[in-house]
């Protein structure tokens, strides 16, 4: 278990590693959230009031879109020189390149919402009301979610010839009952309003994570199995 | 062997050709008239048997799906594509029925209630696995993925019904209580009987058309050899 | 009561679309197995 963990670590610090050298997923992902909060200004009147409740929402529409061009790198970009094959060869369980991958993603994902989600809360002038803690939980919680489950699915659609436009199609769906919570938790830790319900949703989440954990690490090796 | 499965086949078909008229008797001029919704509630009985299809339709596509990384077998992944292609077709049913039914009790074409949200979401996965299937490569290998797809679906229907059911009850908490069909409860035994009389009606014609659509799959993969033993055959 | 038409209409309308959009599979895979064997077949 713990040569797992560790054989995920060196796969994870290669990528960061090739990411701090490039800065090309990163940049890309920096600069397209913030494209997304600049035409939500247009769609949703910034002085409008009642546009301030929908804000913690767009957390994760910025959040899913910006995960979902990394994703779409994070196993394409192996494919160049047969990488992928060279990680299938390698003398390690397939299950630790998932680790790898997702601690990559994560770290990048997480790194864009550092940038982003301040950037949008003061766009819109958005008066933060509730418990940071929480919130930040919840935000932890729900990108953990995307990103295990975006990273199997970017695994799985890496295969198809189509693969930026399948992913998508795979993932929203998946992650309807996830999005769902996230977004409901993170407006009640955000307006500081409904806290109690907010913690059920917090535990659908946390469950919803432990129960994909468990069934992608599973599962990985057959998406990976060569043929 | 073959025989044997004509021999099915055609006794289905012929089930099929009896009992739709007299489902269709049943729902519309057997079964009593419902006192708050009128005739309008007859809808209920299409509905529930679509439903209840194309969930079964997901079911199988899940225990196809581990039987196929279990061990990968022709058989078990024809099977559960064919199911898959029905479920669209009896999800997409119970979505419009769900919408006409929604419009008469609700008066909204769409009342975002956690069943139909659901089904909606179920909808979008089955096409999903469809699309997985579509992809070009060897058979195994394509079973092999959807496979994994199909199994993490299934495991996701149940949270999404969990979540869509919270998310709605804390917007609406009286207008849509228990029970989607107003009879819940108090069912009419005339009622009943058709209602299970449909559901049992559809879920033969579910079973006819896996048969068929499964044999259609298998001409394919004939198509497919007497393909290959051709170019051999032009090749020498 | 036009609800319920409207309904059952649409019902029995996609199934037969279905139904319509096997047959027309199957026969075209038909036509496509006859003609690969008579290929076959031939010296």
């Amino acid at each position: 278990m713990m040569e797992l963990i560790r054989d995920g670590f060196v796969i994870a610090g290669k990528d960061l590693r090739k990411e701090w050298k490039t800065k090309e997923t990163i940049s890309v992902m920096l600069i397209f959230s913030a494209l997304v909060v600049l035409v939500f200004s247009f769609a949703f009147d910034p002085a409008n009031q009642t546009v301030k409740t929908v804000i913690p929402g767009l957390v994760w529409l910025i959040t899913i879109f910006s995960a979902l061009l990394g994703l779409n790198r994070s196993f394409a970009s192996e494919l160049e020189n047969g990488c992928l094959n060279g990680l299938r060869a390698a003398p390690i369980d397939p299950a630790s390149i998932y680790i790898g991958k997702v601690i990559a993603n994560f770290v990048l994902v997480l790194f864009v919402q550092m940038v982003s989600i301040p950037v949008l809360f003061i766009l819109f002038d958005y008066r933060f009301a509730g418990s940071l803690l929480w919130f930040l939980a919840t935000v932890f919680l729900g990108t953990y979610g995307l990103i295990i489950i975006g990273t199997f699915l970017a695994a799985l659609a890496v295969n198809a010839q189509n693969s930026e436009m399948l992913l998508p199609v795979l993932l929203l769906p998946l992650l309807s009952p996830l999005m769902i919570g996230a977004v409901q938790a993170s407006a009640a830790f955000a307006g500081g309003e409904n806290m109690e319900s907010a913690m059920s949703w917090i535990q659908l989440m946390a469950g919803y994570d432990l129960l994909f954990t468990a069934v992608c690490l599973l599962l990985f090796e057959y998406i990976l199995e060569d043929s | 062997m073959k025989l044997k499965s004509q021999i099915i086949d055609w006794t289905l078909f012929y089930i099929l050709v009896a009992a739709v008229p007299v489902m269709m008797y049943f729902i519309f001029i057997w079964s009593p008239v419902e006192r708050v919704l009128g005739p309008a509630q007859k809808i209920f009985y299409f509905h529930v048997g679509c439903a209840w299809v194309a969930f079964l339709a997901f079911f199988v596509v899940g225990v196809y799906s581990v039987f196929n990384l279990i061990k990968p077998k022709m058989n078990h992944f024809i099977y559960a594509g064919v199911s898959a292609e029905i479920g669209v077709l009896f999800t997409t049913v119970t979505l419009l029925t769900g919408m006409v039914w929604g419009r008469i009790s609700w008066n909204v074409w769409w009342s975002w209630e956690p069943r139909l949200v659901t089904t909606l979401i179920l909808w979008f996965i089955y096409v999903a696995y469809l699309f997985i299937r579509k992809m070009d490569g060897r058979w195994e290998k394509i079973a092999r993925l959807s496979g994994v797809f199909g199994i993490i679906g299934c495991l996701n229907v149940p949270i999404v019904f969990m979540a869509t059911r919270w998310w709605n009850s804390k917007l609406h908490p009286v207008v849509f209580g228990e029970g989607k069909n107003e009879t819940g409860g108090g069912l009419e035994p005339e009622m009943l009987f058709t209602l299970i009389f449909s559901v049992v009606t559809i879920t033969i014609l579910y079973l006819f058309l896996m048969r068929k659509g499964a044999e259609i799959e298998k001409m394919r993969t004939r198509v497919k050899q007497a393909k290959n033993k051709l170019l051999q055959k032009w090749a020498n | 009561m036009n609800f319920l038409f409207f309904a059952c209409t649409v019902t029995w309308l996609l199934i037969a679309a279905y139904v319509v959009v096997l047959g027309k599979r199957q026969k075209q895979l038909q036509a496509e197995i006859k003609q690969l064997e008579e290929w076959n077949s031939e010296q």
